[in-house]
């Protein structure tokens, strides 16, 4: 188990992100990386069916081939709590027999798909995010195997992503691990640097459910900008329980 | 058709075959001896039934004989039809590989003989020391030192706070320390006396079992310190001195506290093949990787 960073790619103009997906895949095998299989995260939220009195909640379910017999799953009350959960595969079952409360929103099952390499110690998977088939960006993640805690590896991540990217990574560590809150014994949340943690498979998959989060964000913007009114009934619910959202901070709550 | 035929034959001598080794047993046997005329004359009425059987039966091994037919083909005999086949030395191409193997068993043996010479006069060898007579007067009493003194001098050394020790016994006296060095890796040392003999380093999330302390890590990067570790271990062996080279050993492990967090101090980068500078210098602790360090 190792430290796991996620960074997405911006898509220069006129570019297309099978084009980008296999440049940046030719410069690994360059540096020496060997291809390592493909891989696969998905994410599917259900939301709770309104009932008076009760703010709706959602549960986001996401599978990561990684980690191939379990699901992670996630229960947003809107309230800036989330309760995770790993289980064994058989949960999928579950979510699907509790359809009178819980209701899976189709239109926004989102994944992120690509190749995976192997250099070293590293692993690096080129994702290609899509939504509902259509491609929403590129989505790079880093792991560092060897080791069990961002601070003592960062430095080493964020040289291999720039070089290897050829782009500019903030010295800070990722938003999502220093903006984590916890509750401590006063009952007070408290920011929680959760770099000197031990490393866990379900910091991953909150990380990618942050991205993810923000992804399907900024397609709702667009199409409400169009004018179209879109976004349906998940619109204010998604956004409901991001209400500080700017910069992908946005799941930052344990 | 034909086959059966052949098998109820086959039986049929297989029968006579067992009739006639009947009635010569019997007759081996012969009576009980005491010339009673009534045994006597059942002796005798035996045998001739039995002779008689052999001879029904011999009449019927000639009669499926005779109805036996030539086979038109040759029969199918799977693997057996080899058995028969004339071997010869030109068709099996024996010959060069028998010359390749004995040149091989050649090579070998000139390549152990080296091997052994060499061997004998090991500088490196560490724990006995056969070459100096010097040395077999005044044994060095190194490696069997009282249990107790390597769990004192271990208590001795000023570890920093990140860094905890265990140690157990599983070969009698000889001890094992599991040193943890902060959250980065494990480090079994196995002692002989108080002579380190071998070190096996993994990650901080991997297993080491008490039972396996000789399983590699799963990581390139721990198996490379584990590389640079054994090197360490002999450039701080002292048999004058065992007790120092234990403390400076266990400081030079230490400063792999920094492994994955120190860019290598030649080059400035961190990554270099995919590792962290793996190596900290014998004398100043400080990190290079392995390609820089000689460079």
């Amino acid at each position: 188990m190792g430290v796991t960073v996620l960074q997405p790619y911006p898509l220069p103009d006129g570019k297309s992100g099978a084009h980008i997906i296999d440049l940046l895949g030719k410069r690994l095998l360059s540096l020496g990386a060997t291809h390592a299989g493909q891989f696969l995260v998905d994410c599917e939220t259900f939301i709770s069916t309104p009932q008076h009195g009760a703010p709706t909640r959602a549960v986001h379910v996401l599978h990561n081939s990684e980690y191939p017999a379990s699901t992670f799953s996630m229960i947003d009350n809107g309230t800036g709590k989330q309760v995770s959960l790993v289980a064994d595969n058989i949960f999928d079952l579950l979510m699907l027999k509790m359809t009178a409360t819980f209701t899976s929103k189709k239109q926004t099952k989102i994944e992120s798909r690509g190749a995976r390499f192997e250099y070293g110690d590293f692993v690096i998977k080129l994702g290609s995010v899509t939504m509902m088939e259509h491609f929403k960006g590129i989505l790079i993640e880093i792991e560092y195997r060897p080791c069990v805690m961002l601070s003592y590896c960062w430095e080493m991540i964020r040289e291999m992503l720039q070089g290897f990217l050829g782009i500019n990574v903030a010295k800070e560590y990722p938003s999502y691990f220093t903006t984590q809150t916890i509750i401590n014994a006063m009952g007070q949340q408290q920011v929680h640097p959760k770099q000197n943690d031990i490393y866990e498979p379900m910091d991953t998959v909150k990380q990618y459910l942050e991205h993810f989060t923000n992804y399907r964000k900024h397609v709702q913007m667009h199409t409400a900008m169009g004018g179209t009114g879109g976004g349906g009934v998940g619109g204010p619910v998604v956004m409901g329980m991001q209400p500080s959202s700017v910069g992908g901070a946005g799941m930052g709550r344990a | 058709m034909i086959m059966d035929k052949l098998n109820v034959t086959l039986t049929a001598v297989k029968n006579l075959r067992s009739n006639v080794r009947q009635c010569f047993e019997h007759l081996a046997d012969g009576t009980d001896g005491e010339g009673v005329e009534e045994s006597r004359n059942k002796f005798v009425h035996e045998f001739q039934e039995k002779y008689n059987n052999i001879n029904s039966q011999l009449r019927e091994v000639e009669q499926l004989i005779n109805g036996l037919q030539v086979p038109p083909t040759a029969y199918h005999l799977g693997n057996t039809t080899y058995l028969a086949q004339e071997t010869s030395q030109d068709r099996q191409a024996l010959y060069p590989q028998l010359v390749n193997s004995y040149k091989w068993i050649d090579k070998v043996h000139d390549h152990s003989f080296l091997a052994f010479n060499n061997l004998n006069q090991n500088t490196l060898r560490r724990s006995y020391n056969y070459c100096s007579q010097k040395r077999q007067r005044l044994p060095f009493s190194s490696f069997n030192n009282d249990p107790d003194h390597i769990e004192k001098l271990l208590s001795e050394i000023n570890y920093p706070t990140h860094t905890t020790y265990k140690v157990f016994r599983p070969f009698g006296s000889n001890a094992v320390a599991i040193v943890t060095i902060a959250n980065v890796l494990k480090a079994a040392i196995v002692f002989k006396g108080v002579l380190i003999e071998w070190v096996t380093v993994k990650g901080f999330d991997e297993q080491l079992d008490h039972d396996d302390l000789w399983a590699e890590s799963r990581y390139e990067v721990f198996r490379k310190v584990q590389e640079h570790t054994h090197s360490a271990m002999l450039h701080f062996y002292s048999p004058t001195l065992p007790d120092l080279a234990v403390k400076s050993y266990m400081t030079w492990l230490n400063s792999h506290y920094k492994l994955f967090l120190e860019p290598c101090k030649r080059c400035g980068k961190f990554i270099a093949n995919g590792l962290p500078p793996t190596r900290r210098d014998l004398r100043t602790l400080e990190p290079f990787h392995e390609e820089c360090r000689n460079c």
